[in-house]
């Protein structure tokens, strides 16, 4: 109950209070968030499993993030930045998509 | 391919298989439901991220769409203002004619002036003009079934059927060939200095944009202007023009009336010094 708690708050705070992203913060914000949702998922997938744990799930929340960021960043500065975002962005997809296909054939047995 | 299939069937974490090993079996699972801050704070932070990034998309595309707005409005404030300018322009031109029609009257050295002032204001395009007139009407091809995929943009097959900026020139000169005293395209009177030129897709006189379709008109003796017009090269361009699906036809009107050219200026006339100038 907690974390459902957690996560609303979380998004109606981000909703209301409307926190200025640093300019150069922005280029990462969607990395971030493809980053985010790979985590979400896998935590979801781990729970319906039984094997959720909270703190495999926070640290792989916060490091997904920061990686991605970083391996953004250092394309940017390599001059690569756009090559090496969609690269994040598959294979974070892909592993989206895995994990979102697993917990459908655990809730709906299909 | 094991890249692909290492990450196909191994997309969870192996943090939560690694984490549940290293519980011993005996103990019960950590019960994370109850109170967790750990948790709170990550999903709160997951929440917190989410939605500044959804305000964030949503800003970025709530200003794009406000700036192109007020450029929008800008353009129709400058245009209105233009066309301000270009009527109070016309009234005061009118005004220096009739004054100096008045002033010319006088003198039978005047007169003989305004005539050959009138003379050469008709040719330069000064003044408005009106009579019978040749009017040749260009329409691009209807666009052909094929334009599309397999069109290659570079080699500009698709631009096939479009009248060109040459197509217009030639056919210009051939109305003045054939006798026009006055010559105006879409409305667009023509001096000896105006410009027929392409930008991009659109054809441009004297700078200023046509939109298709394309209406020449030539004022002189119409009937012996199409006689000859037809005879000449500009019969058979228009001729040519048909291969590629350009529609034209040729017309004469009893009367027409050409607007001046609103490019013309002075070039070396300018005012005395000393003189009283008034605004």
């Amino acid at each position: 109950m907690i974390a459902v708690l957690g996560l609303v708050v979380g998004i109606v705070a981000g909703l209301f209070l409307e926190p200025t992203v640093p300019i150069w913060l922005q280029p990462y914000l969607p990395i971030a968030v493809v980053a985010a949702l790979d985590a979400v998922f896998g935590g979801f997938r781990a729970l319906l499993d039984g094997i959720f744990d909270d703190k495999v799930f926070v640290v792989s929340f916060v490091a997904n993030v920061l990686v991605a960021a970083l391996i953004v960043y250092l394309g940017d500065q390599l001059g690569v930045g756009s090559q090496l975002s969609t690269g994040v962005v598959v294979v974070l997809g892909i592993r989206i998509f895995s994990n979102a296909a697993a917990i459908r054939r655990r809730l709906f047995q299909a | 391919m094991s890249l692909l299939t290492n990450l196909m069937n191994n997309s969870l974490d192996e943090g939560y298989a690694e984490a549940a090993a290293r519980r011993p079996t005996s103990a019960a699972p950590r019960d994370w439901r109850k109170h967790s801050w750990l948790l709170l704070a990550g999903l709160l932070a997951v929440g917190l991220l989410l939605s500044t990034a959804a305000a964030q998309a949503h800003d970025r595309a709530s200003s794009t769409a406000e700036a192109g707005a007020a450029l929008i409005q800008e353009i129709q404030a400058r245009t209105t203002s233009n066309d301000t300018l270009e009527n109070s322009l016309e009234r005061e031109r009118a005004e220096v004619t009739e004054s100096r029609r008045n002033a010319l009257r006088l003198t039978s050295e005047g007169t003989a002036l305004a005539a050959r002032l009138a003379t050469l204001e008709v040719v330069t395009g000064a003044s408005p003009v009106t009579g019978p007139a040749l009017v040749v009407h260009l329409t691009d091809a209807p666009p052909s079934d094929d334009t599309g995929a397999d069109v290659d943009p570079r080699t500009g097959d698709a631009a096939d059927g479009r009248v060109t900026d040459r197509d217009l020139q030639t056919i210009v000169n051939e109305v003045w060939a054939s006798g026009a005293e006055a010559v105006a395209v879409n409305g667009q009177r023509l001096t000896a200095l105006s410009a027929i030129r392409s930008a991009g897709d659109a054809i441009l006189v004297d700078f200023r944009p046509l939109s298709p379709p394309y209406d020449i008109v030539g004022v002189g003796d119409a009937s012996a202007m199409r006689a000859s017009f037809v005879e000449g090269f500009g019969g058979s361009y228009l001729q040519a023009l048909r291969d590629y699906g350009i529609g034209y036809s040729l017309s004469t009107k009893r009367s027409a009336r050409l607007a001046e050219s609103s490019g013309v200026m002075l070039r070396y006339a300018g005012v005395p010094a000393g003189t009283e100038t008034h605004r």
